[in-house]
This record gives structure tokens, sequence and C-alpha cells, in this order.
């Protein structure tokens, strides 16, 4: 059984005796098969020294519970992780970033406080997850629409604070853009309230986030300053209609004119998420068809050799799926402004028009709506990417690692991407999976993502090899002066090291407030790079 | 007469209560839990591979090739402590589930619906 650091078995006795007084003693897990349940599903570590593991897991009712948890955490130097639903695999799950840590899981402060259907908002506690919100809020007929991530077992304010994103329009899909106050225990037990919040008796709490003064919500978000038991978010109102249309290019070449055409719709507010596609690549998901295979084969091809190949293919280099919410005349008149503007600018552009849906979606029609995460229906069907499939039939992974890396919303950017994750499998000694005709993921609406998912294991020796291809990615994308948004704890610190401007000046301004926030260390210490003092000498 | 109601129904939701701890899993209930934690990987709705198919019955099926029903509400196969410990301790793909998430007395319910005649 793992012990917090530098606690002994007779000091961590006398904290779970206390944090069981204020719990209940069904709540204070501490035996080896329970704790056992906060392992990291997808650790890239299973089984090894190095696997981030829990020492107990407390399971608090309310805010009051938190408080006194952090109090006695505080007399006995023992760092708490706190976990929403705990859900957000690839990032870690429900295991600490340092071992011996004590989980405090929110899972069972599970109240949806308020949905508002006039003003557009909601409060919730940790412990709901899209699922949750999500049933609450069709079960009542309320005119909201959620903006979920793919996985719907995660949680609002897990998703947000963890810089997660969803499907919609942009304002809604960036999931900590869209909240709108925080309920806070500080490290030292106390209650803060972000926003208007910090007005005793608000009103609009849910409705203006910044109060007066400076606003530190962004401090909440993957780190280590607080543990977040409340939190509001602005929903949408429920559209009338959900329309989509798909562009599709003839040349390789379109692809920069395609993105600069999106660009301007997406940042009009006039489309939710594009969906980029490459009908000539063959494949919805990395790889690609043998005969882009094949075209790999002596190396990344010059844009001549694309582009024939393109034409020998006869099948469109790129396509496009726009999402258009509102009243039917409107999205059917923005579907063909849209039209307009792509045929006057990329010659050969061709359209196809998708089915109109009214919302809310019957029941039966929803549970099969192919576009889920579109119209806010949270589900899991993302995990079938990474699932036992024909491919992996022999040999399928244990979990996933998955790696974005943020580039401009360029097309030379995202080729460039490909290229340098092309050539780092290659320099590994794996096959390749990007190829030229790789797309970008567009949730945050000003920036594109490119990513790739290594697959995680329950055996060591093929963990090995995981870990060094995902630390070798980092490296190299980071040569090309990009970064990542998030990752497990496992690769948190190497990440946070490439945002290393100025000899590192942001993460020495946030050490210094985590030392006058957190002078004892408790929370969640090294979480993204950030230690507190006494444990600083365990950065890399 | 409303407080007399009221009276009666904590009388009979105590008496329930300890019921339950007495009596055995209720496949009722389990249907209940496997409909909010496990039908949305493990449902029938959605074809069986391919797009927009549900991550563990695709699994399953690419797995049995038509050996075993994919679906798991269509097993009559399935051991109890083999539930459980796919459930504690995930499988492949599928991650742990927590008791805060599914406690011991839901999981027994879960598997007595898995395991016991299916309504």
């Amino acid at each position: 059984m793992a012990l917090p650091p530098n606690t002994s078995e007779a000091e961590f006795a006398s904290a779970l005796a206390e944090f069981a007084a204020v719990v209940g003693n069904d709540w204070v897990f501490s035996s080896e098969e329970d704790v056992a349940l906060y392992r990291d599903s997808y650790s890239i570590y299973w089984g090894e020294p190095e696997e981030r593991v829990a020492s107990a897991a407390l399971a608090p009712a309310n805010v009051e519970q938190v408080q006194q948890i952090v109090r006695i955490a505080n007399k006995f130097r023992i760092p708490l992780y706190p976990i929403s639903t705990g859900r957000n695999l690839t990032y870690g799950g429900s295991a600490p970033t340092l071992s011996g840590s004590v989980v405090v899981d929110l899972k069972r402060m599970n109240r949806i406080l308020e949905v508002d259907e006039d003003r557009h908002f909601a409060l919730v506690e940790p412990g709901v997850s899209y699922f949750d919100l999500y049933n609450h809020i069709t079960e009542r007929g309320l005119k909201v629409m959620l903006d979920v991530p793919d996985p719907g077992w995660g949680s609002p304010i897990g998703n947000s604070l963890d810089h997660g994103v969803g499907y919609t329009m942009a304002p809604f899909r960036d999931h900590f853009g869209s909240h709108c106050g925080m309920e806070v225990v500080t490290p030292e037990g106390e209650i803060i309230r972000t926003g208007n919040g910090a007005l005793p008796g608000s009103e609009s709490w849910q409705e203006y986030r910044y109060g007066v003064g400076p606003s530190v919500d962004g401090l909440f978000a993957q780190s280590n300053f607080g543990i977040v038991t409340k939190m509001g978010f602005w929903l949408m109102p429920l559209p009338e209609t959900f329309l989509t249309g798909t562009v599709t290019v003839p040349r390789y070449q379109d692809f920069d004119a395609l993105i600069k055409e999106v660009s301007y719709l997406e940042d009009s507010f006039l489309i939710g998420m594009p969906r980029y596609g490459s009908p000539v690549r063959g494949s919805d998901f990395l790889g690609g068809s043998p005969a882009v295979g094949r075209l790999m084969e002596n190396g990344w091809p010059s844009t001549d050799r694309l582009e024939d190949f393109v034409r020998a293919e006869r099948l469109p280099a790129w396509s496009v799926m726009l999402p258009f919410y509102g009243p039917e005349e409107t999205v059917r008149a923005s579907w063909a402004a849209a039209k307009r503007r792509f045929a006057a600018r990329i010659p050969g552009a061709a359209f196809q028009d998708g089915e109109l849906s009214r919302l809310p979606l019957p029941r039966d029609v929803a549970e099969r709506f192919p576009l889920k995460p579109n119209v806010g229906i949270p589900a899991l069907e993302v995990f079938g990417m990474v699932a036992r499939n024909p491919l992996t039939d022999s040999d399928p992974s244990d979990g996933h690692a998955d790696f974005f890396t943020f580039v401009p919303r360029k097309a030379a950017a995202v080729s460039e991407a490909a290229r340098v994750l092309a050539e780092t499998y290659a320099e590994m000694g794996l096959p390749p999976l990007h190829n030229p005709f790789i797309t970008p993921i567009n949730y945050y609406s000003r920036c594109f993502i490119v990513a790739t998912v290594v697959p995680t294991w329950r055996d060591p020796v093929k963990n090995a090899r995981s870990r060094a291809l995902f630390s070798r990615i980092i490296d190299r994308v980071a040569e090309r002066n990009w970064g990542t948004y998030r990752t497990a704890p496992a690769f948190q610190e190497q990440a946070v090291s490439k945002f290393s401007f100025n000899n590192n000046s942001l993460l020495r301004f946030q050490e210094k407030l985590k030392d006058s926030i957190d002078p004892n260390g408790i929370i969640s210490p090294g979480r993204y790079g950030i230690w507190p003092a006494s444990m600083r000498n365990r950065r890399a | 007469m409303k407080t007399a109601t009221l009276a009666v129904s904590f009388f009979a939701a105590a008496v329930s209560n300890v019921g339950v701890a007495q009596t055995a899993p209720s496949a009722e209930n389990g249907k209940v839990i496997y409909n909010k934690w496990c039908v949305y990987c493990h449902g029938a709705v959605a074809p069986a591979e391919g797009p927009g198919a549900l991550p563990g019955t695709s699994a399953l099926s690419v797995k049995y090739k038509g050996r075993l029903p994919a679906v798991l509400e269509e097993r009559t196969d399935l051991a109890s402590e083999f539930i459980r410990a796919v459930v504690r301790g995930g499988l492949f793909g599928m991650p742990i589930t927590r008791k805060t998430e599914i406690n011991d007395a839901e999981l027994a319910d879960v598997i007595a619906y898995l395991t016991g005649e299916k309504q």
C-alpha cells in the first residue's frame, strides 16, 4: 500500500481516522482492493514503479466536508488529488499526479443546482456528468442545448477545468471559456466564489463572470490552487433546427482557400464546428487507403505528385462538413450564402445538402443520430475508434494516449505538422500514420489541432515503446515551436517544459502563486509541472 | 391525511431498505444500473460494427465473430466473478469502475440482471 510522502503508517492511520469522522467510514477507501479502483486504466506506466497510484480515496458529500478534508490534509501535510468524475481517460483518469496522494473523489457531489432555460445557463457540482445534465434537460423539456465532448461520462466541471472541448458553436465548444462563476475551496479550507458570486446574494453569478478586479478563474484549470465545488456554464438556446452541408474541392492545393473560407464562416458565427475530411485519403481517421500507403513509400511526396495522385484517384482532395443551427429560414440562407462564397473562390467546388433535423430530436431518433455531439447528445461512441476492430483483433490495446498539437489555421501548417509526426514515427521505426491528406480538428475555433493516438498497454515492454514514441513526439513538435494543450501526468512535466519563454518565467510565476496560496503544498502537487517549494527538486 | 400518507411511505421505505440489505440482488434494479452505466458501450442500438457502432458491442462482435452474441444482454454464459472482475478491473479499452459510480450492491444487481432472466 502506498503512503503519502514523508508520512508514517501511524500518522496516515490517524489522518484516515480524522477523514472518516468527516465523510463517514463508508466513504474512506483505503483497502488495497478499493484503492486499486483509482488506478489510471490507461496508464502508460501500468504495473511499473513509476505508475502514479493513490494511498487512499475519500468521497465527500458536500462542500463543508471538502473544507474539513483540506484542513486535515494541512494538519498532516498529506497531498490531496481532487477528481470530479475521474473519467478523463488518456489524461490520467482518477489517478493522482503524485503517488501517495489521497484522491478526493467528488462523484457524490452530483447536484444539478439550476438550469435556466430563459437565461440559458446551468449551475452544477463536480460529480454531475454530461449524461446526467442531458437527461435532466431532456426529461424536463428545457429549451437549452448542451455542448458535449466525445465521452459523455465526463463532467462539465472536470472537462472545462482540463480545457476540454465540444462540437457545437465556437463560444460553447470551449468549455472553460463558456463557464460563468466558480465556487472553490482554497488550499487553506476557505470558500471563495468568483465573478459576481462574490456579491453576497448575487442573482447574476452565472451571467457576469468578472465581478470587479482581477479575474482568478483561470488559476483553477489544469492546476493545483484549489478544489472547485460548483461551476456555472452558459448554454446555447435550443436551436429550432440543425442542418449540415458538405463542400468538396478538387485539388490538393485548394486546401488553403477552403480553410480561409471556412474560417470566415466560423469567425462570423455562421457555422458550428467544421469537420474537415479528405475523400481521396480513403479513411476518416489517420492512416489512409492502400493507395495512400503506396504514395508514401518513397517519402513525403511533392505537391506535383500529390496533384497527380488526386487526379488519378478521381476523388476530391478535401471536404468539409458545415453544421448550421437556428430557425429553418436562417440555416438554409446561411448554407446558400456559404455555397455562393465557396463557388466564387474555389473553381470546381461541389456541394452536398445534408438533411435538416428539427430539435429536440425524438428519443428514438436521438439514439441513432450519427452526429450526436454536434447536437449536444452525450455518448461514448468515440471509443469505437480505439476499441478492438478488425485491424487490431489479434492484439487490441488496453488504452490510448492522445497527443494533440496546436498549429495555425493554415494548410501549410497542417501539412508540416503531419510531416513532423510521420517523420517521428519513421524515426522510431514505426509505420507512419500521417500523410499529406491528414485533416485538422477545429475544437478551438481559432486554431487547428493535428492529432495522433498512441496505444497504451498493461504490458511494460509495449508501454516502454509507447512512452518513447510519445515523448519523442513532444520533443519533435516543440522543435517546430508547437506545444500540446493537455496530457497525462506522465508527460505533463515535459509538455510544460516547452513553454519556456524567458527562462520559464510563466512557470516561475505560477510557482510563486503556489507558494503563497498553498504553502503546505497539499493540492495536487506536480500537476502540470507546478510543484510546491518542498517538492520542487522533483522536477526533471 | 397527508401526514399519515407520508408516515406510511416513510415506514414502507424503511422496511424496504432493510429488505434490500437482507435479500437477494435485484435483477430489476440491475437493469436500471445497466441502462445508466453500461448501455452506452454495450447496448443493442446501432450497427454491430462500423460507423456509429457502440464500442463494447463492436469490440465483442469483432472478437466473437458470431460465436457468441455481441450484445451482453443476449449472453447466457456470463459468470458472476467474470463480470465483477471486468467492472472493477477494466478490460482492454473498458476502464475500471469505482464504487462511487457503481457500488457493490448495485454491481450485484447488474450481475443478477446479466446472469439471470432478462426482463
